[in-house]
């Protein structure tokens, strides 16, 4: 055959694609069946959440948190409460911080649970991901109970939580947690073997030790590569430092192994909340007094969200408002891995290698400005310019 | 060569779906349930604490008469977001989230305005088209 | 002359046989459902969605032939008609015979995969390429094996010195004088079975329309009438293969009305046995898929046919 070798061309997934839950850009250059080229392109769902947060005053700001993730809300909400009360020098109750340790772990459970069911989606294994969100269902039925909604709990205000742990909550936690353990070992047992979901998960995107560790992955995503890397562990917020996590380390570092870790550490969720709805201590649920104006300085506060280490930056410049809240989601710093691991592997794999970094574009999408280093002329635009930008920026790309 | 959902679907085939038929059979909503905003006066002390945490805007609060306790309280039903923060805030529990009235979508925009108070003093806010406390 | 033109527009062809392929798709949804522990759809969803496809504007898209584009699922579904002439569909004898007819046959069932593979592959939307690319893979790795498959009852019958013939109508008068070749032939009959899961494009082969990876397939630009008749197509073919397997290894036709009902159940059988598969199974690959059928699937075949030949030999 004559014909060139190379028979290239480019399969753009995105930014809408059945593959895509949320809007993101992905080009794949692919030869035949075979991917040689990636390239990934974010930020379609920007939606300003920092600088609404610079408008609003400390408590509403809270709840503007709350809504960048539909599905780990509790965790951000958390790691504003714990910067500010940190700024704020407020004395959180154990208790208080107990029962966000329980929210966070079942909605650990929930965000897992609902992972595996979109990781089977995009194998093709739909079974799997009825099932999965049917079980699903459980703990959102508990976290309805327990907080009065579904998605957005509200568990957390500055200072404390809303609502107490009833009784009625801790016994539907409790058989919740029965039945969704027996699920999990036996979904353990469904994706480490059944034959045809192998053949799609075991040795494929495998990222070694060293690879991870280069391209700065968090999460189970990291821990299924062999990284010892878990907030939870490494700097204790909340409860954590009493009723301590404790680490789900694989090393394979394939789609498998990123399955397994995910499952391991919901089974280690439903020891962490059996042991916490145990051992719950007494006190008040709220801080004492809690300052509507927060002394100037600012904070760092890290948590580990279901998807890895989630970061907050936050200043106060002594007002009611916030000065400052920057947000970094664990997509992000997982985002690279996909674009190095799926060079080489089938077109088919894309979605799986893809959606096995649980990745979150809304939550993860924020403005970036790029200065390159030595360039002083690091322009601020005002508004005029801005607009006068986009009205060329049209004009161009429409001839 | 090991196909591990047999036992699954086996029981799966003889059981009923899970599906729900909502809206022809409703599952009543927990007692802790936020729904919609409804705000009483007695003990009001106009604070306005409500109004000032309210992440969404969804309260107008008009004083009349602070010392008589003369309020009127409007509350935007397709602008709040559930979260509870008024009802926390208010230290009299004049504001509630109602676990039975969630189900809230409707046609008509008007109807997503609900305001509290005194009739003759809604009439008088509305009449005046008086505006809001400290907006 | 009208009895003839009953049978084509009617029954068992024509409208009856739409009608009973999308009754047959209904059900295949349903217990899909069922066995996903979901309610599924009602009896009469696959009708509604054929006639609101059909009553929607088509776009055609630009770079492509505009007589293609339209005259292929005209052809997809008269080759899937065409088909449905030969075989003894609801256990009645077929409306049309002539000799070597099951060889025409399977052909005019592929003709449905050719169709939906050309289609994909002279519009320009990638997604449809590739999924035009695959849907031709895979039909070289299952159609070798399948059609195999469903000529090893005639050869069977041939090796044993029994009355054979190509043509579908004799051939499924004498297999009723025999054991069903589902006990004497059980491999063919899985190898037929699960080829029909391929042709169908059903899960765990239905890579060529994998939506999480080429959203539609070749059919990605295909929307209103075009896709509606692709759709009716395949409904059609549903029919027409579980009848093909159903007759073959099932027994063959009796005569009478109760054995039309019986036959019609045992189509619902396989059914049944097709939907388990694909709520079991994972999504496989193409290259996968194309490993199964050489390495596993041809070889299954000429093991079988071994086998017979030894039996022949012994005998």
């Amino acid at each position: 055959m004559n014909a060139p070798a190379t028979e290239r061309f480019v399969v753009p997934i995105g930014p809408q694609h059945p593959a895509l839950k949320e809007p993101g850009h992905f080009e794949f250059t692919v030869e035949g069946e075979t991917v040689v080229d990636a390239t990934v392109r974010l930020g379609y769902a920007h939606r300003g959440i920092e600088k609404g947060a610079e408008g609003r005053n400390w408590t509403q700001t809270l709840y503007l948190i709350e809504r960048i993730c539909g599905i780990c809300s509790h965790i951000h909400s958390t790691a504003y409460a714990v910067g500010v009360e940190q700024l704020a020098e407020v004395e959180v109750p154990a208790r208080a911080q107990a029962i966000r340790e329980i929210i966070c772990e079942l909605e650990r459970v929930h965000s897992h649970l609902l992972w595996l069911g979109v990781a089977a989606h995009d194998a093709g294994f739909d079974t799997l991901f009825m099932y999965t969100w049917r079980d699903r269902e459980t703990v959102m039925d508990i976290l309805e109970t327990m907080s009065g909604n579904r998605v957005h709990y509200s568990a957390n205000v500055l200072g404390g939580v809303k609502f107490d742990l009833t009784d009625e909550s801790a016994v539907a936690i409790l058989k919740g947690v029965e039945f969704l353990e027996e699920r999990t070992h036996h979904y353990r047992k469904v994706v480490s073997e059944d034959a045809f979901f192998l053949q799609r998960t075991r040795g494929v995107g495998t990222m070694t030790h060293a690879e991870a560790l280069a391209l700065g992955v968090v999460g189970p995503t990291a821990r299924a590569s062999g990284v010892a890397r878990d907030v939870r562990l490494d700097a204790p917020y909340v409860a954590y430092a009493d009723f301590p996590a404790r680490i789900q380390l694989l090393t394979a570092g394939d789609l498998e192994a990123r399955f397994l870790a995910r499952l391991d550490e919901l089974l280690d969720s439903f020891r962490l909340i059996r042991v916490l709805v145990a051992g719950l201590p007494a006190g008040e649920l709220t801080a004492k007094r809690m300052p509507r104006k927060l002394k100037p300085g600012e904070v760092i506060s890290r948590v580990e969200a279901p998807r890895g280490e989630l970061f907050y930056y936050i200043r106060s410049t002594g007002g009611e408002q916030p000065d400052r809240v920057k947000v970094r989601t664990p997509t992000l710093c997982n985002m690279g891995s996909v674009i190095t691991q799926t060079i080489g592997h089938n077109l088919a794999d894309v979605p799986m290698i893809l959606v096995g970094i649980d990745p979150c574009f809304s939550c993860n999408d924020r403005a970036v400005t790029v200065r390159r280093a030595g360039d002083d002329n690091g322009r601020a635009w005002a508004w005029a310019d801005l607009r006068r930008y986009g009205i060329d920026y049209y004009r161009r790309i429409r001839n | 060569m090991k196909i591990a959902l047999f036992t699954d679907l086996a029981r799966s085939a003889f059981r009923r779906p899970v599906t729900e038929r909502y809206p022809f059979e409703k599952r009543p909503a927990p007692p802790l349930y936020r729904g919609q905003v409804s705000w009483t006066a007695e003990g009001c002390t106009g604070c306005m604490l409500c109004v000032k945490d309210c992440p969404a805007e969804a309260i107008d609060f008009f004083t009349l008469d602070k010392a008589n306790k003369r309020f009127v309280f409007r509350y935007h039903t397709d602008r709040c977001t559930f979260c509870g923060q008024c009802a926390y805030s208010c230290r009299f529990s004049c504001i509630t989230l109602d676990d039975e009235a969630w189900e809230l979508a409707g046609g008509d925009r008007a109807a997503f305005v609900v305001t509290y108070g005194r009739p003759e003093d809604i009439a008088r806010v509305e009449l005046e088209e008086l505006p809001a406390t400290g907006a | 002359m009208t009895r003839d033109l009953i049978n084509l527009l009617f029954f068992p062809a024509g409208l009856g046989l739409i009608a009973a392929g999308l009754l047959y798709q209904w059900v295949d949804r349903k217990l899909l459902a069922r066995f996903q522990n979901r309610l599924g759809p009602r009896w009469f969803q696959p009708f509604a969605d054929a006639l609101k496809l059909l009553g929607k504007e088509e776009i055609h898209p630009a770079g492509s032939s505009a007589f293609l584009f339209a005259a292929l699922p005209v052809l997809a579904l008269a080759g899937a008609l065409t088909a449905a002439l030969y075989v003894p569909l609801f256990g009645l004898a077929p409306v049309f015979s002539f000799p070597g007819d099951l060889i025409v046959t399977l052909y005019l069932m592929s003709l449905l995969t050719l169709c939906i593979g050309l289609a994909g592959a002279q519009t320009r939307d990638r997604f449809s390429l590739a999924g035009a690319l695959r849907v031709f893979t895979q039909m070289f790795a299952y159609e070798a094996p399948f059609i195999l498959a469903l000529l090893s009852p005639a050869v069977a019958l041939m090796l044993a010195g029994q009355p054979s013939s190509w043509q579908i109508g004799e051939l499924v008068l004498s297999a009723a004088g025999q054991p069903w070749f589902l006990l004497t032939l059980p491999i063919t009959f899985v190898v037929a079975l699960v080829g029909l899961m391929g042709k169908l494009e059903l899960p765990p082969f239905d890579a060529p329309e994998a939506e999480t990876e080429i959203v539609a397939g070749a059919l990605t630009e295909y929307s209103g009438r075009g896709l509606a008749l692709f759709s009716l197509a395949r409904a059609v073919e549903l029919v027409v293969g579980l009848t093909l397997v159903t007759a073959l290894y099932l027994g063959g036709i009796g005569a009478g009305p109760l054995a039309a009902v019986l036959f019609t159940a045992k189509t619902i059988g396989l059914l049944l046995i097709v939907v388990v598969l694909q709520t079991l199974l994972a999504r496989l690959r193409i290259d996968q898929t194309v490993n199964l059928w050489w390495r596993l699937g041809s070889v299954l075949v000429l093991a079988q046919w071994l086998l017979l030949l030894i039996f022949r030999v012994l005998r």
